[in-house]
């Protein structure tokens, strides 16, 4: 929640401005896209996801290992083209590797990853922020994982 | 568009930077005849397979479209090796 849609809800909550002065303060703190009544009008104005970034910082304070840094950038666009490289898969063997997941105890349907829902998933990724930080006795190791 | 240029970057302890750039055109004009050769083989495993073939060439090349502007870093210690897609 912004900090002036909060503002503009806390007086309304005091009774300092009613019901209709307080939703056309929210529309006009935040400008056109509030005007949208759509579902999807929320993310119009956010930019897309260009790039899946994966950032490992590894430090190593007690051996002799040194620190070990790992950044990948992998573009949105081979993501989306490897989601239809696994639409192309054979259903048998698509059966074979959901069997074989749900055996490992991961319960995914990759007969469900298509590429009509390719989309949708790209853009909860936008949001996606992955921080890992891991210490123990010799050494740290952090783990990034974001869009951008 | 499919990438032209990939440059590999080593960087070894003494900070000696060694740098390759590799023209992929060159490499896509190496790969089209021998795709062009093994594209019967290709078709027909693909079918039995199950799998269809056109739609498999039209995955694979915006899989190699989409290659561009991909990068990859590792750095450990003084050491390091770029590679990095135009």
């Amino acid at each position: 929640m912004s900090e002036h849609r909060r503002q503009i809800l806390e007086m309304l909550s005091e009774g300092k401005v009613n019901a209709d002065e307080a939703e056309r303060l929210i529309s006009a703190s935040e400008g056109p896209s509030s005007l949208s009544s759509e579902p999807g009008s929320a993310s119009a104005g956010k930019s897309r996801p260009k790039y899946l970034r994966v950032q490992v910082d590894s430090e190593d304070d007690g051996g002799h290992e040194g620190p070990t840094k790992v950044n990948v950038r992998v573009p949105m666009q081979l993501l989306r083209a490897g989601v239809k490289l696994a639409y192309l898969i054979p259903a048998a063997a698509m059966q074979k590797a959901n069997l074989a997941m749900l055996e490992k105890g991961i319960p995914v349907d990759l007969t469900q990853i298509k590429p009509e829902n390719l989309e949708e998933l790209v853009e909860q990724l936008s949001d996606l922020t992955v921080d890992v930080d891991q210490k123990d006795a010799n050494s740290k190791v952090k783990v990034r994982v974001f869009c951008e | 568009m499919i990438p032209f240029v990939a440059v590999v970057s080593l960087r070894d302890q003494q900070s000696r930077t060694f740098r390759l750039w590799i023209p992929m055109v060159l490499i896509w004009l190496v790969l089209l005849p021998l795709g062009v050769l093994l594209s019967p083989f290709i078709f027909i495993a693909c079918l039995v397979g199950g799998v269809n073939p056109f739609r498999g060439v039209v995955v694979m090349w915006q899989i190699f479209s989409a290659l561009s502007d991909t990068q990859l870093d590792v750095e450990h210690r003084s050491a390091g090796l770029s590679f990095h897609i135009f």
